[in-house]
């Protein structure tokens, strides 16, 4: 596609005649291109499409589409754990994202310190993030059980009585926050990054002038990361959404999908479970475009917003 | 990073239209039995198995079908759900597959991708009468017969012997009615200086639920008996809710919960009962094979019965629901012919006995339960005798059987884990599922 604009434009836009060799160049190209497109045009765009479609109809494994146009969405509206579904993921992105932030900033701006040891400190903060996330998950409902577990029995030496981490659905939520902070290596890798970048010229004219540590802070490393928070917000956000496996695992431990009282019960976890425990594949793909519409509003308001906010120094 | 993100999503969907596009044939699929001409008949038999802790010994029993037929079969087990669905909806399902269990085959049977075995089990000699008629109650819809049992579950109440002396009570005699078992149960929970249970006589939904039996046993299920009505608010379901709820509010919700919290594995020394913290509790014929009590506690001083029936209803004693493992063929088989004679094999007392004796599960087969290896497995006949008891049932399934039972889920947190009053609540999903299966049966 680039090939052929750059073509077009070497053109302004009058039809040429294209000598052989960049005819030739132009299907080599393609010919180069050819394995993304078909696998993207085979594996994306159709399945997105059949999924459309679906949405539409009463999907049956071996039966002709049923085409009942709108009555998917019309039921999804309708259906309460739809709203249960989108409450509790909407708990995760309004808390769990910006508290994934802020701490991370918070490590990023510690890790950057120059102290002895400053390498074996960021190994050890993005240890936890190449930890598989089953594994991950697993390991936090042992730390995690209320009377065994390591959290619990912590918090007992501080004279607090833990709460039941896994079987009350008030603290399912925050336990699954506390396992996400946990894996927030890789956010805090790109924060550093970000904390790097920051020109030196800038800190040090604030430091001539008398700013202190915060106001330095607050005037000058925030806005200079803020591109980053961006991007960490929105990746966060996008995730947050699709949050699925460390749901799914602990709803399972804790009794079944969506456990305890359906307070895990997150929208894609909702959504598998339409789609292939309960067999109603049209209603879980209206579901499916209803998470993307959601996640695509989301993503445009916070890029509008962020106009005001973000500071691009390049 | 962001379009990963972005793809996380799209695979969701991918997943959910691949499903469908392997539906029309043509596609993939490369080498199977099926794609040979009936005339020379198959190469080789495929089976999918969604359980199977030992994958080998599995392939072993079936290599004994090569043996006598020359037909090579291939099993894939464990295999999840999913795949299953999709390969269900695909051009080239295997030949057999054998679910966990049998709650999920009337809704695949209302999608037409189960064959239905009336035919095969006619013309192959499948003797219908050496079946137990409890576990053949998950396959049948009407005449219909969707799958077989191969091998099922029955539950029985398991008690420890030391921890009833401890408590004063004969370590030889177990609850004899609903309401003793409440009796010992207390006198069996044990709470430390600051109110901590550190023993629990009994806990109904230990180590998962069993609704299904206790409503049995007040006289009812959460279906008609023949499946084509919803009875979710009927008195025997509002009882067995209420029975239960008490082990919660008598010792507290939040303290039993946290208890339950810590208890260990299912499989492992730490498992409640096997740890000795919970004194009575509802589990499988499996418990007593070589792979559970004597593998995880040996010396567990132990004893089981059939669960006791309540005081005014002594003649549900004996009351069992079989659930377990069914077999079927998927409707798109290539060849039926060859598949119907590999499942007429499974269903062999023969083979049902050597295979549920390696995994001490029940044998659905009569002739197979009087197998001697059977009788070496102590207690095991206590869950023979249960399946074959006049009060044995089957569960009750039906095309909504999986939301269904998912909400029932839900009730049962809400009662036990939150104090919740259950009527309303069986109510409110009576009005949600009558209709549903209404309108389910009208489209089969």
């Amino acid at each position: 596609m680039q090939k052929m604009d750059s073509v077009v434009s070497q053109s302004h836009g009058k039809p040429v005649r294209w000598s052989k060799k960049t005819r030739h160049n132009f299907w080599l190209g393609m010919a180069f291109l050819a394995p993304w497109s078909i696998g993207f045009l085979l594996f994306t765009m159709y399945p997105m499409g059949a999924s459309l479609i679906y949405s539409f109809s009463e999907y049956h494994l071996r039966a002709p589409l049923k085409w009942i146009g709108l009555t998917n969405y019309i039921n999804l509206f309708q259906d309460k754990l739809f709203y249960t579904a989108l409450g509790n993921t909407a708990y995760m992105v309004v808390i769990g994202v910006p508290l994934t932030l802020l701490l991370s900033f918070f490590c990023a701006i510690l890790l950057n310190l120059k102290v002895p040891g400053q390498s074996i400190y960021r190994v050890i903060y993005y240890l936890p993030s190449i930890v598989p996330t089953i594994a991950s998950t697993m390991l936090w409902l042992w730390i995690l059980n209320p009377s065994s577990g390591l959290m619990n029995t912590l918090l007992g030496l501080f004279g607090i009585q833990g709460p039941n981490w896994l079987k009350d659905p008030l603290w399912a939520k925050p336990s699954l926050i506390l396992l996400a902070l946990w894996g927030m290596g890789g956010t805090i890798i790109i924060y550093l990054s970000g904390l790097q970048d920051v020109p030196l010229s800038l800190i040090e004219a604030a430091q001539l002038d008398g700013a202190s540590w915060w106001q330095r802070l607050i005037h000058i490393t925030i806005p200079m990361v803020s591109p980053i928070t961006l991007f960490n917000l929105i990746t966060g956000v996008i995730g947050m959404f699709q949050y699925f496996a460390q749901a799914y695992v602990f709803g399972n431990t804790a009794g079944s999908i969506g456990s305890p009282l359906n307070s895990t019960l997150f929208y894609s976890v909702y959504l598998y479970q339409t789609g292939f425990l309960f067999l109603k594949m049209g209603y879980a793909s209206a579901m499916a475009w209803i998470l993307f519409f959601i996640i695509l509003g989301c993503t445009i308001l916070l890029f509008r917003v962020s106009n005001r906010y973000t500071y691009y120094s390049g | 990073m962001l379009i990963k993100r972005f793809s996380t999503l799209v695979t969701v969907m991918i997943v959910i239209a691949l499903l469908a596009a392997c539906a029309p044939a043509a596609t993939q699929a490369p080498d199977t039995g099926g794609a040979q001409p009936p005339a020379s008949g198959p190469e080789k038999l495929r089976v999918w198995i969604e359980w199977g802790d030992n994958p080998a010994q599995l392939q072993g029993l079936f290599d004994k079908y090569t043996e006598k037929t020359g037909i090579k079969v291939e099993v894939n087990a464990p295999v999840e759900i999913d795949k299953i669905l999709a390969a269900l909806s695909g051009s080239e399902p295997p030949d057999v597959i054998v679910l966990s269990g049998g709650d999920q085959i009337k809704s695949l049977a209302k999608e037409n991708v189960v064959l239905q075995l009336n035919d095969i089990i006619n013309s192959s000699g499948i003797d219908l009468n050496d079946i137990f008629p409890a576990p053949m109650i998950q396959c049948k819809q009407g005449d219909k017969i969707w799958c077989l049992p191969w091998g099922t579950d029955i539950y029985a109440l398991f008690w420890n012997k030391d921890l009833f002396e401890d408590a004063g009570l004969d370590p030889n005699t177990p609850p004899k009615t609903m309401e003793e078992l409440v009796e010992f149960a207390d006198k069996l929970t044990k709470v430390d200086d600051k109110g901590n249970l550190i023993q629990v006589g009994f806990i109904p939904d230990f180590s998962w639920s069993h609704t299904d039996l206790y409503v049995r046993m007040f006289g009812g299920f959460w279906y008609n008996d023949d499946g084509t009505q919803v009875t979710l608010d009927s008195q025997p379901m509002i009882d067995a809710l209420k029975w239960q709820q008490q082990f919660y509010t008598k010792y507290g919700v939040d303290n039993v919960l946290k208890f339950t919290s810590a208890l260990g594995e299912y499989m492992s020394p730490d498992q409640g009962f096997y740890a000795g913290k919970i004194a009575m509790m509802v589990d499988g014929e499996w418990q007593v094979g070589p792979n559970f009590i004597s593998k995880f506690k040996p010396e567990l001083n132990y004893g089981v019965t059939p669960f006791p029936p309540p005081a005014s209803h002594p003649e549900r004693a004996n009351t069992g629901v079989v659930q377990g493992t069914v077999a079927f063929i998927p409707a798109g088989v290539k060849d039926k012919e060859a598949a119907g004679k590999l499942f007429a094999w499974m269903m062999s007392p023969e083979i049902i006995a050597e295979e549920m004796y390696a995994n001490s599960n029940l044998p659905t087969s009569r002739k197979a339960s009087q197998d001697p290896r059977f009788k070496q497995i102590k207690n095991f006949d206590i869950f023979i005798n249960l399946m074959a008891s006049p009060n044995a049932t089957g569960a009750i399934t039906t095309p909504i059987n999986q939301e269904l039972s998912n909400e029932l889920g839900l009730i049962e947190e809400k009662v036990l884990h939150a104090g919740e009053e259950p009527e309303p609540l069986l109510k409110e999903a009576q009005s949600k599922f009558a209709p549903m299966l209404e309108e389910a049966l009208k489209g089969k």
